[in-house]
Parts: structure tokens; sequence; C-alpha cells
């Protein structure tokens, strides 16, 4: 999972064609629909990449 | 994972004055270290402070680098970025600090901001969906997803917005009325014409943070029931117009532009229309016009553009400004904290771009409500070379100049419109001692004369009337009859014109005589120009006594009418001067003075 728009696991289906009302919140808080620590570390990865400071993630 | 974010503007100020130069050797200075990787390089959104660029702010250390040459690059990464030590000669320096400044927080020029709409500005790559979404992008308009779209009208109608490209309308009535004008087919229009010269409001959020107005788009869309929105920019605007299409490709690509957006029953295309760069072109019904595929040209109103707009369908069009607040407004709880900056008529923030004589020009954020003395003397850090301040053009060529006496004016729709300007889209022009009143008049109706469309007679011939009365007073040739023609010619202008650019084009010359009556009647009776602009009412002469032969002057005037040995005093053959000013510009001795008719002004310092 490079970009938030990747799925992180095969149980996220969310796509342009087959889209996820909780895409949005996903991308931060996510995974919503599932639990899975190693899921939510992917989207970490990728905002830990890019955040210049701890107060950069706004919810 | 980088150790530091180097976050450099990327705006078109900062490149206009070299930042891609600064960014190339950065890069060069990385790579012959090997640590091109443990960096990450952004060119960003422009944090507003153009008078100091090129700017870096390294990240997580904040540090504001300011004025950077490319030869900088080199200590800049030994120092900093090897050894962990700030590189104190880069940081920001001025006659308003005691110590250099280190981060925003210690720069005057930013004591006064509060960042809204500029919230990312700077902050984000623009060019990333993901960096937008981690701010906090998108949520407002999934919220709106799932609110009935009257509602959404409501809260933008409750929080106060006002449009920010000119008049000031509620935003929040005009989605209603849209919402409510019957019809399956309507749109959404972003106004980024922004013809003002000298404001660049606009382009910088378009540059800095094109996300967020594809976000106020697509609220909009779902609040009046439109499926499809232009955004109309000056073709003169690349770097804006590149920006926006990236951020509707990956916007397409997230499932957040097309159909069946996030699973609700919305669709939405977005389209990009590029303007040919016409003033004119930015009033509403010439824009929907120009998209159209015709030429730009105003029509009456009503219908408005809610009843029948684009291709005849009901139709919201707003400004780039008012889009980027609209997701800071319907976010979850974002009604009280926008409504709660401000002042009662005028709520929010407002961007302005500061341009003309203060010492710090850029574009500030600030609250509604701000006096111009903050923004001339906390923001712009009063007027370069310790001048007098003399007054300041708000509003752009359809506004009026406010003088020095309502230093103390706030900045807001309400008190700007009483005092005979307007909010206009943000231009602040500031305007010392050394600034002719009748010239500064002269120079915005011969913009709106020459942007005239043409359509109405008393806009396309009046203001060419205007214009001529006006260069004959600067010309010495004036009449005392010439100021009530002017007042009569203006009135019967702004009353008769269809479209708001001859409704409001004669502000500039109607404000001037209000408030400076005395430098025009000086003009006609006196044959005198005070401030020393109007060519043809004087003569420069060097002051003999002072003048200590430095040859400064002689090495500037471009058509050599200085002579003199040197360390002996200069003359200045009459017969060859043009009268540009370059010599009382360089001169240290102030030495050079201004010889009108029959009395003399020392404009030198
Ligand atoms: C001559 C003229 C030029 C204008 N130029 C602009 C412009 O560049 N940008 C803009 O947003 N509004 C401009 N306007 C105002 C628009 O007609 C319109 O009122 C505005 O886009 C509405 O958006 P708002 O309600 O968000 O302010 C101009 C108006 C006139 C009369």
């Amino acid at each position: 999972m490079k970009k938030f728009i990747d799925h992180c696991c095969e149980k996220c289906t969310h796509t342009k064609d087959n889209p996820c009302k909780d895409f949005v919140k996903c991308c931060i808080e996510g995974p919503v629909c599932h639990e899975s620590s190693s899921c939510s570390a992917r989207r970490k990865a990728i905002i830990d990449e890019v955040a210049l400071n701890d107060q950069f993630i706004i919810c | 994972m980088y150790e530091k974010h180097l976050m450099i503007c990327g705006a078109t100020g900062c490149l206009s004055s070299g930042s891609n130069l600064v960014e190339e050797a950065l890069v060069e200075e990385l790579e012959k270290h090997g640590i091109r990787d443990k960096y990450r390089l952004v060119m960003g959104g422009c944090p507003g402070f153009c008078e100091v660029g090129p700017i870096i702010v390294v990240y997580p250390d904040e540090v504001f680098y300011c004025r950077l040459k490319p030869k900088d690059m080199a200590e800049l990464v030994e120092k900093h970025l090897l050894e962990g030590e700030i590189v104190e000669r880069l940081l920001y320096k001025g006659p308003d600090v005691v110590v250099p400044a280190r981060f925003y927080d210690t720069i005057p020029f930013y004591a006064k901001h509060k960042f809204n709409v500029l919230r990312t500005s700077g902050i984000i790559d623009p060019e990333s969906i993901d960096e937008y979404i981690m701010r906090g992008g998108y949520r407002a308009f999934t919220r709106a997803l799932s609110m009935e779209p009257l509602a959404i009208c409501e809260e933008v109608k409750e929080a106060g917005l006002r449009g920010r490209g000119g008049a000031g309308f509620s935003t929040g009535l005009k989605w209603e009325f849209t919402n409510k004008a019957p019809g399956p087919k309507k749109y959404v229009v972003c106004n980024a014409d922004e013809g003002d010269p000298g404001a660049f409001m606009d382009r910088s959020i378009l540059e800095g943070d094109p996300h967020a107005i594809l976000e106020g788009m697509l609220i909009c869309g779902r609040a009046i029931g439109a499926d499809e929105g232009y955004i109309y920019c000056r073709a003169e605007y690349p770097l804006a117009i590149s920006r926006l299409k990236i951020a509707i490709r990956q916007a397409e690509e997230y499932g957040l532009l097309g159909k069946n957006i996030l699973g609700y029953d919305f669709n939405f295309k977005m389209n990009i229309k590029e303007g040919a760069g016409a003033f004119v072109c930015g009033e509403e019904t010439a824009l929907l016009g120009s998209i159209e595929g015709k030429r730009g040209m105003p029509r009456p109103r009503p219908p408005f553009p809610a009843q029948s707009g684009l291709f005849g369908k009901p139709t919201t069009i707003n400004n780039v400004e008012t889009f980027a607040n609209v997701p800071l407004i319907v976010k979850e709880g974002g009604v009280l904290e926008f409504a709660a900056i401000g002042t009662e008529g005028s709520k929010g923030t407002k961007v302005f771009a500061l341009a003309g004589k203060v010492r710090n020009t850029g574009l500030c954020e600030v609250p509604m409500g701000i006096t111009i003395r903050e923004i001339i003397y906390d923001v712009g850090g009063g007027i370069k070379r310790g001048k007098e301040f003399k007054a300041v053009q708000a509003g752009g060529p359809s506004g009026g100049c406010i003088p020095a006496e309502q230093i103390d004016l706030p900045i807001d729709y309400d008190s700007l419109n009483k005092a005979g300007a307007i909010m206009g889209s943000g231009g602040l022009v500031v305007m010392d001692e050394g600034t002719c009143m009748v010239d500064l008049a002269r120079y915005f109706l011969s913009f709106t004369q020459k942007e005239s469309c043409g359509k109405c007679t008393p806009c396309r011939e009046g203001t060419k009337r205007m214009l001529e009365i006006l260069d004959r007073i600067s010309e010495g040739a004036g009449v005392p009859e010439d100021l009530d023609t002017l007042d009569s010619l203006a009135a019967s202008i702004k009353d008769s014109s269809l479209c708001g650019l001859g409704q409001t084009c004669p502000n500039p010359v109607l404000s001037t005589i209000r408030y400076f009556r005395e430098e025009y009647e000086e003009h006609i009776t006196d044959k005198f120009c005070r401030a020393g602009i109007c060519k043809e009412l004087f003569t420069y002469r060097i002051d003999q006594e002072k003048c200590t032969g430095c040859t400064a002057c002689a090495r500037v005037c471009p058509v050599d009418a200085i002579k003199g040995e040197k360390k002996e005093p200069h003359e200045i053959e009459q017969d060859l001067c043009t009268r540009c000013g370059s010599c009382v510009e360089k001169c240290r001795q102030d030495c050079i003075l201004v010889v009108p008719q029959g009395r003399e002004a020392d404009v030198s310092n």
C-alpha cells in the first residue's frame, strides 16, 4: 500500500466503480470495516512518510 | 523515512525570484554528499511573504530560510542538514526584529495572520491528494453527501460566508436560489479569472491547495443539485492549471469525482476552461458566455445565473476563495468555528495581496475587521524608506482610495463601502507621499477604459472622455470646470452601465476627488504636481550646494542627460531629460529637486 487508494488487504474493496462510503475516514482512521493492526500500520506508514510533525494529521 | 522535509516555495512569485534554481542547487548539493534520499524536497504552495522569497522551510526543525540564492545551498546542506546547526545568516532579519527570526511564530509579518484558506498552502505537496486527505481534506464533502442539500445551504448561510470575488453576496443564499430553481441540469462554476492588476490571491490558493477548490465545488454541487462544474482560469496561470488538472485526475482515480461518488446517488464531472485574460471576463455573465464559446460580454441581469446561467441552466458561480472557505464551514463543527472570526456583518478571514510602498509585500490572510493600520504597520512593516503613509487603494480598479485620516477603518465589506471603496477580490495597494493621486486615478481608469468590452455606450465612450480630462489635468491643461464634468460623467456611467465594470470604474476617480480635491486643484490652477510625478508640470534640477559629484545619478540616467566631472556638482540637460525619476531614486544626498511652475517641492527622500 503506497497510496490511500491502494487496498490494504483483500477486505478493502473501494474503487471508483465500487465505492465505499467510509473511504475518506478510512484513509486516516482505518481500517473501518475490519480489525487489523497490520492494515492500520500500512496506512500509518503512508502518513509517516510525509507528515512534517505530529500536528500534521487533522481528523 | 525521511530525516527532514524541505518545503520550497514553488508558487509563481518565488519561482520568478528563482526558487527553481535554488531547488536545482539544493538537489546538486544533496547528490554531491550522497544524501539525496534522506530528504524530501517539495515545491509547495505560497507561504505569503513574497518580499523575502525564495523561501525554504525545514521540518520538523521549524526553520524558515529566506532570500535564498543557489549559492547558499552548500552552506545550508553542510551546516544545517549534516551538522544540525541553523544557518543564522539565512534567517529572517529586518528592522522589526531584534534577533534573526527562526519560524513563522517570531516573524512579525505573520503575527496577525489567521490561516484558514491558506491552511495547507506551503505545508503539503499540492500534487498529492493523500496529503490533502491527511490535513482533513474531503471530510466536509463526505459529510455533505449524507446531508439534505438545503441543510448544506442553511449551514453556509448561518456561518455568514459572503462571496470573496467582489460584491460580498451571501453564498448560502445564492446556493439556495439555484437549489430552488427548476430543472434537472445545473452547473457549478468557479471564477478563477482574477483580472485585477496586482492581485494573486486566487492564483496562490489554486497553486497551493487545488483540492480545496474541488472540495468546495463538490459540496456546492451537492447543495444545489448540480452534476457538472467548470473552473474558469486565465491561461496566464499555467502552474495553477497544471495543478488543477493533476488534482482532478487524482480525485477521479480516488472515486471523489465521477459517478455514484462514495456510493451516494451523486455524480460530478469537473472541467477546466482557460480564459484569454480579459478583465471583463471575470464578470459572471461575460464569463459564462466565454465558457459557452461566445465573446466575453456581460448580459443584463435578471435573469440571474441562479435561474438561467451556463447554457441557459441554473448555475452557481463563486470565486476561488469563496469555495476554499466552504470545507471549513461544512466540516463537523465548522459553522461556529468560522463565524467566531470576523465582524458582525463580515465573517471569517480575507486573503489580501499587499503591494505598493510597504516594506513587506506579499499575501496575507487576516481576520475580517482588522484595521488598515494593522495591515500596513504590523503585517506590511510600515512604509518603505520611512516615508509618510498617504492612502491605500482597496478593491483594485473597481475600488476606491482610502486616505491616511481613515487609517483606523476596519476592513470589512460594510466599512469599505461606506468609505467609497470596496473589498473587491482583495488587492491592497499602499501609497506614500510620493504618489500623485491624479496620476493614480488616471492609471486605474486607463486600465478599465482599455478593458471595457464596448457594449454599453456610457462605459465605452464615458471612460474615454473621463480619461481625456485626466490626461489634460496631468499635463497642466485642466480647467476648473473639469472636476464637475468628471463628477457628472462618473455619475452617468455608474447609473447607466450594464455591468459592474462600468458601474464601478469611476470609483478611483471619485474617491481621489473626494479625499484629495486640493491635489486636483493644484494641478489645474497652479500647474503643480506636489509628488513630482506628472511630467509636464515640473523639471528636475540638481542642488549645486548639496551635490557631491558622486556620479550615481549620471550612471543611472537612461538618456545621458546628466553631465559633470567626478566630485564636482552635476547638472541636468533639460532638452534631454525625460523626467523618468531614476536619478531621484538613486541620489543618496537628496539633492535632486522638483522645480514646478511657481513652487518648489523636494521629493528626493
Ligand atoms: C469587471 C468585473 C470583473 C470581475 N472579476 C472577477 C474575478 O476576476 N474573480 C471573481 O471571483 N469575481 C469577479 N467579478 C465578480 C463576479 O461577477 C461575481 O460576482 C463573482 O464571481 C461571484 O462570486 P462570489 O459570490 O463568490 O464573490 C468581477 C466583476 C466585474 C464586474
